[in-house]
């Protein structure tokens, strides 16, 4: 019941849509592999899966953060999540991911106007 | 081998009425039986657990229902895997903002499931994800604003399966 990720843990992408205009809000799409284990399940040998998943995700905007979030293993596996951002200048958009065992997983892309 | 009993008109009828009145001594009248599946569809009270954990995010601040959206699909096939989506029309103005939007699953190990801060910079305060869910549940989705004051909405969902384990 349990399946395997078929990605490495820490895989992520931002999709920002297309034809941004300045001063827009904008949909940001991220998509992180992860097992998001909640330690409450056992593998197929019995043994008891220990939690790990994300638990701290951060994005900034040039620079600045802009938005934070703090899960718990409630959240699915392969954590996928779409926030709101005004595009208020051309610059890096980065979002860090970090697990309850010390993985850091980080991602950015250019918010670019058109 | 299965024994057969002449079913006739009486016996049939004297059963179903033995039947009815066998449920109703159970559940206490036809009075009861309403009030029993009428109340809980739509009464969100929270119970022990989850006001310890709002009085523990909240101390003893109202909350008020409106101003949040919150989209989940009523019967949940996959309870690993259960799209949430949340909401606020509130202003994104430096000085009043929404500032968080909370998570709460009733019926989940961590009630407290997430919460997703947001500044002036976001725009607009929006999450879509995807959550797990143990078993049918009140989820509660409540807007913080950066004045302190507290909106929420709730709504009930069936998953067919369990997520948690």
């Amino acid at each position: 019941m349990h399946a395997r990720a078929t990605h490495p843990i820490g895989e992520a992408k931002i999709l920002l849509p297309p034809g941004i205009q300045r001063d827009s809000l904008i949909y940001v799409r991220t998509l992180i592999s992860h097992p998001m284990d909640t330690g409450f399940f056992k593998d197929h040998a019995g043994k008891p899966i220990p939690a790990h998943f994300i638990d701290a995700v951060t994005v900034t905007y040039g620079g600045e953060e802009v938005a934070r979030f703090t899960w718990t293993s409630g959240i699915s596996r392969d954590p996928f999540l779409t926030f709101p951002l005004r595009a208020t200048r051309e610059a890096p958009l980065a979002v860090t991911w970090r697990d309850n065992r010390g993985g850091v997983y980080r991602q950015s892309v250019d918010v670019a106007f058109s | 081998m299965s024994i057969q009993v002449p079913l006739t008109r009486r016996s049939f009828l004297r059963s179903c009425a033995l039947a009815t009145g066998a449920a109703a001594g159970v559940l206490g009248g036809p009075g009861r039986l309403l009030a029993w599946t009428a109340a809980p569809a739509d009464d969100d009270t929270p119970g022990e657990a989850v006001r310890k954990v709002l009085s523990g995010l909240f101390g003893d601040r109202p909350l008020r229902r409106g101003h949040v959206e919150l989209t989940l699909p009523e019967n949940a096939p996959d309870g690993r895997t259960v799209p949430v989506f949340l909401e606020s029309d509130l202003p994104m103005e430096p000085g009043n903002y929404v500032k968080a939007l909370h998570l709460l699953v009733d019926k989940n190990p961590d009630i407290h499931l997430a919460a997703f801060y947001f500044t002036p910079a976001s725009g607009k305060a929006s999450i879509d994800t995807r959550i797990k869910m143990r078993a049918t549940s009140w989820v509660r989705a409540i807007a913080e604003t950066s004045r302190g004051e507290l909106w929420y909405a709730s709504f009930k969902v069936f998953p067919a399966s369990n997520g948690c384990g």
